[in-house]
């Protein structure tokens, strides 16, 4: 009894991942939020430079002006004052000095005060540490509030005179300035946050960009496109990418293709020693009558296996084609009816029923006749081999594409092992309880392997009349297909 | 005497093996184990048909098959490597009838030499005379004229030519021709008549490039034009 190949175990050694650090955003979202992050440190710390700078020079400039206007005016008075010989004319001395508009004076006379207005300044906004040292002969400023507004103070004694001159400078205007300023830096600063965080975005998209190609390209690699490469030499920093991926790929390719050609070479040289076992056999064939019962028992099974082990070899050297991609179709337009009678009978051997509409006399396909009339062979074959050989070949036409299916009856194929029974060396669950002249489970893989190469594909499903037993469904593209006439077309 | 198979195999398990098997079958066989023992053999004494294998140490299977072509129209019969590799054609464009590959079952080989060696024999069908424009057919005596002037075909080129000759006009499907020809079936190789057909037309066309009598119709087949 041979030892059954169960279903192929895909055990697979735990991938070593490196730096397996888990990070809470996306590396684009961090890229991102760090450009806009230094932007916004970067400009609030401009912004408030700026408005430092800018505060200082203007409350420097409004004081310098202020300062040497009162010196002026403490100048002009201390020449006009003696001779003003009434408070009036003190008065009108005081009004006559010049000063902006909302600058408002005071000047104490031989202890009397006037006021230029004294709505806005009298003696008593005086703060007594600056009316100190103004009384005892040094020139002072400050900045106190008045009126709940901000102003400047500065106070000059006349020289000559017992007199004081105060003046009172707002600085409300400067605040007002240095507001609009505020807002001006507060809205380019979030500008400029705003716009370092497009920068960002935009610059993790176009780092990003190379390790999208990386991702593509890796994608196409499992996809089984071995020959993808990286584009190398166009960025020297991409390089340190590009090229270990380029030698991942070549290394995989390689190594891929070791294994196929492997496994080609192996068959080829069984093919010899297979040559002279199927010819010698067949000389003992022909004289089997005169040979002893036991011998000829052995001679049977002697037979059987040879022809199996053709049959594997063939098909692993078929297989080990595909994987080195070295299989040239022989592609002829044929009619599919044509095509799948003659497959049934000539190669499975007839006695299956192949059931069409007349709509399908006149579809064609594009397919390499050996490689299809295998397919059909193989799902024959297989419906023989597990469920008591097939009840019908099925041609149907879908849209553009036409359907070939084999049914049969046995216990169809569980959801779970649909896929896998593609595999290669795949049999199903039931594998061990198969007889021993079970195939070598390649059958299935060929199948899947030819239709694809033909634009195609395969699956399997329930029986459609709920019926137990398994559809294999091969689907095909036809080759120009007719228009569906109108009643057809309404019956889809 | 009966019909001699000159095998040409350089593995000597096989030659000995398939030359037990053919001798089963009641034909001599004559072993060579390379091009030029093969040569030596057919020069001595030509065979009814010879099977080369392609993979051969010293001259190969193809130039085997150039040298015997030159001298003879004897069935050849090629073993390849591979269906779907060039070989084949290149086989066939060197003037081999047909093809099989290894690990082939000598049952598959006999079924090919008989067919070889009945269309070699027997061509009757076909009426005594015909005639396409210069060029002229005796089927009975095996001999196409062309411009009065013989044209040398092997004997599946003449076949084939036979065969396209019986109906004029018509058009003959590659599996119709691959049946009649080489006693193939549905799934027989397209790529026998395709060579076959390039190869008569070079000994039979004026202008092989411009074919005047053996005509492709192109995804149906050939015919052969008054």
């Amino acid at each position: 009894m041979t030892k059954p190949i169960t279903t192929r175990t895909r055990r697979r050694r735990r991938a070593r991942i490196i730096a397996p650090v888990r990070r809470r955003f996306g590396l684009r979202t961090r890229l991102t939020l760090t450009f806009a992050l230094g932007a916004a440190v970067l400009s609030a710390v401009l912004a408030f430079i700026t408005f430092g700078l800018t505060r200082q020079n203007l409350i420097d400039q409004r004081q310098d002006s202020s300062v040497s206007r009162a010196f002026a005016n403490a100048d002009r008075l201390s020449a006009e004052l003696p001779y003003a010989t009434s408070p009036v004319m003190v008065a009108r001395d005081l009004n006559g000095l010049s000063h902006p508009n909302d600058a408002n004076a005071v000047l104490s006379n031989n202890g009397r005060w006037y006021a230029t207005d004294t709505s806005a300044f009298t003696q008593q906004a005086i703060p007594t540490s600056l009316s100190d040292m103004v009384d005892s002969g040094q020139a002072a400023r400050m900045r106190t509030g008045i009126n709940g507004s901000t102003q400047l103070l500065v106070g000059v004694p006349v020289s000559g005179l017992d007199a004081q001159y105060y003046e009172s400078v707002p600085l409300a205007d400067l605040q007002h300035t240095l507001n609009g300023l505020a807002w001006t830096l507060l809205i380019s600063s979030a500008l400029t946050t705003v716009a370092g965080a497009l920068i960002g975005y935009w610059a993790s998209r176009r780092v990003f960009a190379p390790l999208l190609d990386v991702g593509t390209a890796a994608g196409a690699i499992a996809g089984g496109r071995l020959d993808t490469r990286l584009p190398e030499g166009v960025d020297a920093d991409l390089d340190l990418i590009s090229k270990p991926f380029n030698e991942m790929a070549q290394a995989l390719e390689d190594r891929i293709e070791r294994d196929a050609r492997f496994a080609s070479e192996v068959s080829h040289e069984l093919r010899s020693p297979l040559m002279t076992l199927a010819a010698s056999i067949e000389v003992l064939e022909n004289t089997r009558d005169d040979l002893p019962e036991r011998a000829r028992t052995a001679l049977v099974l002697l037979s059987a296996d040879i022809d199996r082990l053709q049959q594997l070899v063939e098909d692993l050297l078929e297989i080990s084609r595909f994987d080195v991609g070295a299989i040239t179709l022989h592609l002829e337009e044929v009619l599919v009816v044509e095509l799948v009678y003659q497959s049934v009978s000539i190669l499975g051997g007839g006695g299956v029923p192949v059931v069409h509409d007349f709509d399908t006399d006149e579809l064609i396909v594009r397919v390499d006749k050996r490689r299809f009339g295998r397919v059909i062979a193989n799902l024959l074959d297989n419906a023989h081999r597990y469920a008591g050989g097939a009840t019908s070949a099925t041609i149907e036409r879908v849209g553009d594409m036409v359907q070939i299916s084999v049914e049969d009856e046995g216990n169809g194929v569980p959801e779970d092992e649909r896929d896998i029974v593609f595999d290669r060396f795949s049999r199903g669950s039931e594998g061990g309880n198969r007889s021993n002249d079970t195939g070598v489970g390649l059958g299935l893989a060929l199948v899947d392997e030819h239709i694809r190469l033909h634009g195609g594909r395969v699956w399997v499903e329930d029986r459609r009349d709920g019926e137990h037993g398994a559809r294999f469904v091969v689907e095909l593209p036809l080759v120009d297909p007719p228009e569906l006439d109108e009643d057809e077309v309404e019956a889809q | 005497m009966g019909t001699r198979i000159l095998t040409v195999e350089d593995d000597e398990r096989i030659r000995t093996a398939v030359r037990l098997a053919l001798e089963d079958e009641g034909w001599d066989v004559e072993e060579a184990d390379t091009g030029e023992e093969a040569l030596q053999a057919f020069t001595r004494q030509p065979s009814d048909v010879v099977l080369i294998d392609i993979m051969l140490p010293g001259i190969d299977g193809f130039d085997v098959c150039r040298s015997i072509r030159r001298v003879s129209d004897v069935p050849i019969v090629m073993v390849t490597a591979r269906a779907d590799t060039h070989d084949v054609v290149a086989g066939l464009e060197a003037g081999a009838d047909d093809y099989l590959t290894k690990p082939f079952a000598p049952k598959e080989l006999s079924a090919r030499i008989r067919a070889l060696l009945r269309r070699a024999r027997t061509i009757d069908l076909a009426p005594t005379h015909l005639r396409f424009g210069d060029l002229e057919i005796i089927p009975d005596e095996g001999i196409v004229l062309r411009d009065n002037a013989e044209v040398h075909l092997t004997k599946t080129e003449f076949r084939l030519l036979v065969e396209l000759a019986s109906a004029p006009g018509r058009v003959f499907s590659r599996e119709v021709l691959l049946e009649r020809v080489w006693g193939y079936g549905y799934f027989g190789d397209g790529r026998l008549v395709d060579v076959h057909v390039r190869r008569l037309r070079m000994k039979v066309e004026v202008d092989p490039a411009n074919p005047r009598h053996v005509m492709t119709i192109r995804g149906l087949g050939y015919k052969l034009q008054q």
